[in-house]
């Protein structure tokens, strides 16, 4: 399996495993978390797309909620405590990939000449 | 907030005092980091060179004899200003496709080909118009037409798609254009191997199979890197043939 296959590999787990998390929260969990969303169905679909990128996510929160755990106003608390280091380490990481793929990237191999192996035999037609 | 005299900035309120010079210097680094960051990609990028569609030399029309390499080969016979008699065309067809289906009735025989050339250096391909506008026969006998072995040969460079290469796309090749050379290829566009130096005289070859079938798909994973490979070389016409050995492709560090 090359590098490709094992990416693509990856990214069909999380999407199939994002399918179910959203196919089961989008039926039965936000109604049981949500007084808002019962009897509301025609937004859910909207919601899949995000499900499937961030389920982790989806079933982090479920999970607070199911057990009593979310205190809604320590919500934002990490996120806020976050953006500092977050601030820097965004711009400082792109520019370091980027840094890191032009470093890393072939070098045109202008030094290695064609070499004749063998004799031609002779001419077709 | 602890202090409540501290200086905070809101958009749409005039600017704190204490809070102007390094909104200032902020915003002089900001803009001018950015324009120097793009500048550095830019120049870190290779050159795409000077590949293109020559639709300022108008439509070119000439006669000879189609071959197949598999890929479709015109050996030119009768040529006119821009494509001399003695000249081997590689042929495409628009956009991602071949021609090897309007062409396989064709081959030996001597055939007309209307179409837009592409050109980087040395290296040219035409791009046919549809039907029977753009490659239909012509009647009259075909030359025997020689085809010259070069032996066997260890070479070093890149397999890229001819007709990007050629100047569909700039760039035509290397890693961004990987996907678009796969397209292409899997399309039927006859692929072009670039030599680091000159293999009796040209840098450019036609890459085909082992034996003398399409390249093989195994060696698409190879495309737009810098690679090492050996094959049987030909000539055909002014045209180098590389008949590639799957096993001995390898990546170069």
């Amino acid at each position: 399996m090359n590098q490709a296959e094992i990416i693509l590999m990856g990214l069909r787990i999380w999407g199939t495993i994002g399918a179910l998390v959203a196919a089961v929260f989008l039926t039965f969990g936000m109604d049981r978390i949500d007084e808002d969303a019962q009897d509301a169905y025609i937004f859910r679909p909207l919601l899949i797309p995000g499900i499937l990128a961030i389920w982790p996510l989806v079933l982090w929160r479920w999970y607070l909620y199911e057990t009593g755990r979310e205190v809604w106003a320590r919500r934002y608390d990490p996120p806020r405590k976050a953006h500092f280091a977050v601030g820097w380490i965004l711009p400082i990481g792109i520019c370091a990939i980027i840094v890191t793929g032009l470093s890393i990237r072939q070098q045109w191999p202008a030094e290695i000449a064609p070499e004749r192996l063998s004799a031609p035999t002779e001419v077709s037609q | 907030m602890s202090d409540k005299h501290a200086p905070f900035f809101v958009g749409y309120l005039p600017v704190p005092g204490p809070l102007r010079g390094i909104l200032l210097a902020v915003c002089v680094l900001f803009i001018s980091g950015l324009a120097g960051f793009g500048l550095a990609l830019g120049v870190a990028q290779d050159d795409p060179g000077d590949g293109a569609f020559r639709f300022d030399y108008g439509r070119q029309t000439v006669t000879g004899v189609v071959e197949l390499t598999p890929y479709p080969l015109l050996r030119v016979t009768e040529g006119n200003d821009r494509i001399k008699a003695g000249h081997t065309l590689m042929l495409a067809g628009q956009g991602k496709n071949s021609v090897e289906n309007r062409a396989i009735p064709l081959e030996g025989k001597l055939a007309k080909v209307s179409g837009v050339i592409l050109q980087r250096g040395d290296l040219d391909m035409l791009q046919l118009r549809g039907g029977r506008n753009g490659l239909g026969p012509v009647e009259g006998a075909a030359p025997e037409l020689v085809t010259e072995p070069l032996g066997r040969w260890k070479l070093a460079g890149e397999i890229c798609d001819g007709k990007c290469l050629a100047g569909a796309m700039r760039p035509g090749r290397g890693l961004a254009h990987k996907a678009c050379a796969n397209l292409c290829l899997i399309g039927g566009v006859p692929p072009v191997f670039v030599s680091t130096q000159p293999v009796e005289g040209s840098e450019f070859l036609l890459i085909t199979g082992p034996d003398g079938g399409p390249l093989p798909q195994g060696a698409y994973d190879y495309v737009a890197q810098f690679v090492s490979l050996e094959g049987d070389v030909e000539r055909r016409g002014d045209l180098l043939v590389l008949r590639l050995d799957p096993e001995t492709l390898e990546v170069l560090e």
